[in-house]
């Protein structure tokens, strides 16, 4: 049949001039051509009029399909036409992602300020409260109630800086110690640790400053031994030193505390193997501990048959100086911020 | 403290090897500075100088030849006292001598030397000790190639304790051969002394008129002839850092090193009475002390006297009057102890510090007052040819005996946390030499008097946990059952450094001390500084008012090194008579959050400050916050770029651009800084906040501008509008201020935004009109404000 043929060839060239659409002018021109009022289409269904009523349908059947055919070729055309469109845009848009961030500058933490909450996170998850005191303290609470007596050779241990007969610059936290068992009543458990700001007078080099940071712990109960304060230094020497480090402890003297020990934690650099840092011992002193001697117990309420505790201390920058090979405790407070911004 | 090993061994075998013994005493006793050979030095001979001439070709060398023992060296000599027949010291080739010399053959001036003829520097002796000036001349029954250094005691180690003030029993050779008797598990052998005393009787009266001296013995030892100890006893005392002088000297510092008993010998025939009062001294008594030192005297100080006037200062240094020189015959001895307060208040106030006061002030053994006198008067006897005087005459309140302590096994258990055996206790009581009873749980332990400073049962468990081993006690955790938490300040000054660091700023620590200009720089009120009595440096002197002197040298050193931008803040105190605050300071210099990327940067100024402050405080919950001018001068800022920070009409810090002569003066440039008390700060925010249901209707805004004089605070018209408190009013903000010819010279234009909202109906523009006319109106009314069109 003539008008089988002839559709054929419509549907086969309205196909290529369809792929060949480049612009959605040309869609809208060609649209027009294959499917608008003067095509071809619309030319044949004219004829339909001469046909009896029975072969209309057949006959409108047959054109309508090719005319779908058609119209879906140009329906994908255009969505071709859009996608390309939206691709060229997206292709101008891009940009060099290279190029800088907008800087939100945060600032550095001081180190000494990071030690402190690092180990403050540790202990406050163990059960301890944080407890500060002034730095302007008695003789009384910095030396006598921590067993050091007026004219006592331990006092050369600490030399400090007065502002009255009676007043100083507290060498250590151990104050705060004093303060708190006094606040406590004599008949409480306490499991504190202490930061803040201390004084000794010492003139500042590579390794002494007049002005450092400790950090100190007091716990006080019933039932508190020597194993929980050596338990204690593994879970704090682990944490600041590495998961591998061991711990061990040396004899020492300390007024306010007896047994005295001193503390060390195996190197982190060599693993204990003996290097630079270490002085080849495989050991690192950290900090010194003991058992609260019963005679500041005593002095602060606590009947010494009944209470035992534990206390440590720790010089802060000694513990960031080991952690980051600092070697001049100076820079602390120098606060250069090339060396201050490395610590973040 | 020094200590000479091979003296060591005269009571203890000591069979370990080095390093091992620096590490037990480590873990068990006290820390170990050294343990080293006292010379340094190998392949060293006795040699006899054959022959000695001058070199052909030097007007000092000589050419020897030395025999050897086994050979005949020729050797150049260029010490001046080198002559033949001399027993000398000499370095063999292949030698090694301290300070790293390795002796070789070489040509001097064209003669070959084959070694060295060694003085005692030579050896590492330090010149102090020995004070010759040539090579050293043995004496002339020295075994001929034999090793010099054996001959000479030199044969020695070091070893240097670092050494707790509670240690005293560690000063002295017995106390540590005891230490390391427990340490190593050996027995030590002592013997008392047994000095054989002539027929004579001793004269001495011994008194005393103060409680301060505890115990005094006096001994007489006549036909002393003065003179060089023997060469063993100078090796020891030069091994333990002391210079030999003459063999009554040294016998007194040999046996203090021996017993750890300062002893004093007085030339007898010098005292003017025959008898020995200690007393407390008299107000402005004078004494010249062996160093030559006239001293004034406290009634504190004790003196020892000759009945009449003092001739030595307890404990602390002998007087000159009575010293020992080349022609003393009659030596009177004294052992004594004295009140260890009293020596350590008389040193500390002379500033007098010596192995003797050293020793008062951690406390003697008092069982070995009497030995020590024995034991120097045994000595006298054979090294310096002395007739002993029958009798010791002595007084002595001191108890000798031991200390005794109870304690049990369950008391141990509880504190260690570890069950010690009884055999574990017998062993390490046995190794201590102290005597114990162990009867089921009840232990008694009985400190010998040596041991000063076991007193409590604290003390016992420290020795049985040291020599049973701290690697004995297990680790366990507290069993105390607490909440940690920190507290809200603690919480709320973590949260602002947090907050400080993400706005951009660094954190700095900066030191307490400063000098006093800068302690008191920033401070208005004119407050007290509190002063350091005993300072390092007046650098050091002054404790701070505040901390922006302090930033402001951060700022400086940084900017000296390149660092061009910064913000900085510090969270410190301040100190004060009333007490101490605390404070956040910050110093803000060049762009904030630099980058060079498209000058991508805001300028520092007054307004970004002030926003972060706002920003600051209301991230601590504070309300009505405000920012006024200061009705005083503030010191160190820019009198017209300053305001008092507010909150609920309550001064809470300042902010404000530093003078300009001090941006001059420091070289920082234009620099803003803000100092806030948190004392008044953390705790204060609003902790009681209920929730306000949010309108259904629509909010409409609108902006208007007006016309105000210049001087007018924009902040005033913001003010005007929020007294109206109109309910539908709900943000007032300044937006934008202008000032052109177009307005007049002393007008300038303020832009407000205005929101509007009502709860309980949608608002018309009629409505909106009405509200904005009010307010057009009273603006004009208190802030002569025109609208402008």
């Amino acid at each position: 049949m003539e008008i089988k043929e002839q559709l054929a060839k419509i549907v086969a060239e309205a196909k290529s001039a369809a792929e060949g659409i480049k612009t959605p002018a040309e869609l809208g021109d060609l649209k027009a051509a294959f499917l608008g009022k003067k095509s071809e289409f619309n030319t044949m269904m004219q004829q339909m009029k001469d046909l009896t009523p029975e072969e209309r349908p057949a006959f409108g059947g047959i054109i309508n399909a090719a005319k779908s055919e058609v119209t879906a070729f140009f329906d994908s055309a255009k969505e071709r036409l859009d996608k390309e469109a939206v691709d060229a845009k997206l292709k101008q848009e891009t940009i060099d992602i290279s190029l800088p961030g907008r800087q939100m500058y945060v600032g550095a933490k001081h180190l000494i300020s990071q030690v402190i909450e690092e180990i403050e996170d540790l202990f406050v998850g163990m059960g301890y409260t944080v407890e500060e005191g002034p730095e302007i303290e008695s003789d009384k609470y910095n030396f006598e109630m921590l067993n050091f007596p007026k004219m006592h050779p331990a006092r050369d241990m600490q030399d400090s800086f007065y502002i009255s007969e009676d007043n100083l610059l507290r060498t250590h936290t151990s104050p705060v110690q004093i303060r708190t068992m006094l606040k406590a009543g004599g008949n409480k458990p306490i499991k504190v640790i202490c930061p803040g700001k201390t004084y000794r007078k010492d003139d500042d080099d590579m390794t002494h400053s007049h002005q450092f940071a400790q950090i100190e712990a007091l716990v006080v109960d019933e039932n508190t031994s020597l194993a929980d304060l050596k338990g204690t230094l593994l879970v704090l020497a682990r944490k600041m030193f590495g998961e591998e480090r061991e711990i061990r402890l040396r004899p020492s003297f300390f007024p306010f505390t007896e047994p005295s020990v001193e503390v060390d934690v195996s190197c982190h650099k060599c693993g204990g193997a003996g290097c630079s840092m270490c002085k080849g011992t495989g050991w690192i002193e950290i900090l010194g501990a003991g058992m609260v001697n019963n005679n500041v117990l005593e002095a602060c309420g606590y009947d010494s048959s009944r209470y035992q505790g534990f206390a440590f201390g720790m010089g802060v920058e000694r513990v960031a100086i080991l952690k980051y090979g600092i070697d001049d405790i100076r820079a602390f407070y120098t606060n250069d911020l090339r060396f201050n911004r490395q610590f973040r | 403290m020094l200590l000479s090993m091979n003296w060591l061994k005269d009571y203890i075998n000591i069979d370990i090897d080095k390093d091992e013994l620096v590490r037990k005493l480590n873990l068990m006793s006290a820390e170990v500075e050294g343990l080293e050979k006292m010379v340094e030095a190998t392949n060293l001979a006795i040699g006899f100088v054959e022959t000695c001439v001058m070199h052909p070709d030097s007007d000092h060398l000589h050419v020897c030849v030395v025999d050897t023992g086994n050979e005949k060296l020729d050797i150049i000599c260029g010490a001046p006292n080198v002559e033949a027949g001399q027993k000398v010291i000499v370095a063999l080739p292949g030698a090694n001598l301290p300070g790293g010399l390795k002796i070789k053959k070489a040509k001097i001036r064209g003669i070959e030397s084959n070694g060295m003829i060694c003085s005692l520097s030579e050896l590492g002796i330090d010149h102090k000790y020995h004070q010759e000036d040539g090579i050293h001349v043995l004496s002339s029954d020295a075994p001929l190639g034999g090793d010099p250094l054996a001959w000479l005691s030199l044969d020695d180690y070091i070893l240097n304790l670092d050494l707790t003030p509670n240690r005293a029993d560690l000063l002295s050779h017995l106390g540590v051969a005891y230490e390391l008797g427990a340490v190593l598990n050996e027995s030590v052998n002592v013997s008392n002394p047994d000095p054989e005393e002539d027929q004579e009787k001793n004269p001495v009266c011994v008194f005393t008129e103060t409680s301060d001296c505890e115990s005094y013995y006096a001994r007489v030892i006549k036909d002393v002839k003065v003179g060089l100890s023997p060469r063993w006893m100078q090796s020891r005392l030069i091994a333990c850092g002391i210079r030999p002088i003459n063999n009554v000297v040294d016998i007194t510092n040999y046996v203090m090193l021996e017993y750890g008993q300062p002893l004093h010998a007085f030339d007898y025939d010098k005292l003017v009475s025959g008898q020995i009062l200690v007393r407390n001294a008299k107000e402005g008594e004078l004494i010249v002390t062996l160093d030559g030192k006239k001293r004034e005297l406290d009634p504190a100080d004790v003196v020892i006297t000759d009945g009449n006037v003092p001739i030595a200062l307890a404990g602390v240094m002998g007087g000159l009057e009575t010293e020992i020189d080349d022609n003393t015959t009659t030596i009177l001895l004294e052992s004594a102890t004295f009140s260890p307060y009293a020596v350590r208040k008389t040193s500390k106030r002379l500033a007098l510090q010596s192995e003797s006061s050293n020793r008062f002030e951690r406390g003697l053994d008092p069982a070995r007052t009497r030995l020590a006198a024995n034991r120097a008067a045994e000595l006298f006897r054979e090294y310096c040819g002395g007739r002993i005087l029958r009798g010791i005459n002595y007084f002595d309140v001191n108890d000798a005996g031991d200390t005794v302590i109870l304690t049990t096994m369950a008391k141990i258990e509880s504190v260690t946390g570890k069950r010690y055996t009884e055999k574990e206790l017998e062993d390490v009581f046995e190794r201590l030499n102290f005597r114990a009873k162990i009867t089921d749980d009840d232990i008694t332990v009985y400190a010998p008097s040596r041991r000063q400073d076991i007193k409590t049962y604290q003390d016992v468990i420290e020795e049985i946990v040291r020599i049973n081993g701290y690697n004995n006690i297990p680790m366990t955790l507290p069993k105390t059952i607490t909440t940690g938490t920190l507290t809200d300040i603690q919480k709320q000054r973590r949260m602002l450094r947090s907050f400080m660091l993400d706005l951009g700023f660094d954190e700095v620590t900066t030191y307490t001390l400063t000098n006093e200009h800068n302690a008191r720089m920033f401070d208005d009120s004119n407050k007290k500084v509190i002063k350091i009595l005993n300072p390092i440096s007046e650098e050091r002197a002054s404790l701070r008012h505040s901390l922006l002197p302090s930033l402001i040298s951060v700022l400086k050193y940084n900017k000296d090194h390149k660092q061009d931008e910064a913000c900085l803040f510090e969270i410190g105190k301040g100190y004060f008579d009333e007490g101490e605050e605390e404070f956040l300071s910050g110093i803000m210099n060049g762009s904030y959050r630099m980058s060079k990327w498209q000058h991508d940067q805001a300028n520092i100024d007054f307004y970004l400050a002030k926003g972060i402050i706002i920003a600051i405080l209301k991230k601590l919950g504070l309300e009505d916050i405000d920012f006024q001018i200061p009705d005083k001068k503030l010191p160190g800022f820019h009198p017209g770029v300053v305001a008092n920070v507010t909150s609920k009409g309550k001064k809470i810090g300042v902010l404000g651009r530093f003078h300009p002569e001090l941006e001059h003066s420091e070289e920082i440039g234009e620099t803003y800084a803000f100092e806030l008390n948190l004392g008044r700060i953390f705790g204060c925010g609003n902790k009681n906040i209920v929730m306000k249901p949010l309108s259904k209707y629509p909010s409409v805004s609108r902006d208007l501008a007006v016309i105000v004089d210049k001087n007018l605070p924009a902040g005033d018209l913001v003010e005007t509008i929020r007294k109206m408190n109109m309910k539908s009013v709900r943000i007032v903000e300044i937006f934008d201020r202008y000032e052109g010819e177009k307005l007049g010279q002393d007008k300038k234009s303020i832009a407000l935004s205005l929101v509007f909202q009502d709860d309980g109906k949608t608002l018309s523009t009629t409505d909106v009109d009405n509200f904005v006319n009010k307010i057009v109106g009273e603006l004009a009314k208190k802030c002569q404000a025109t609208l402008r069109e």
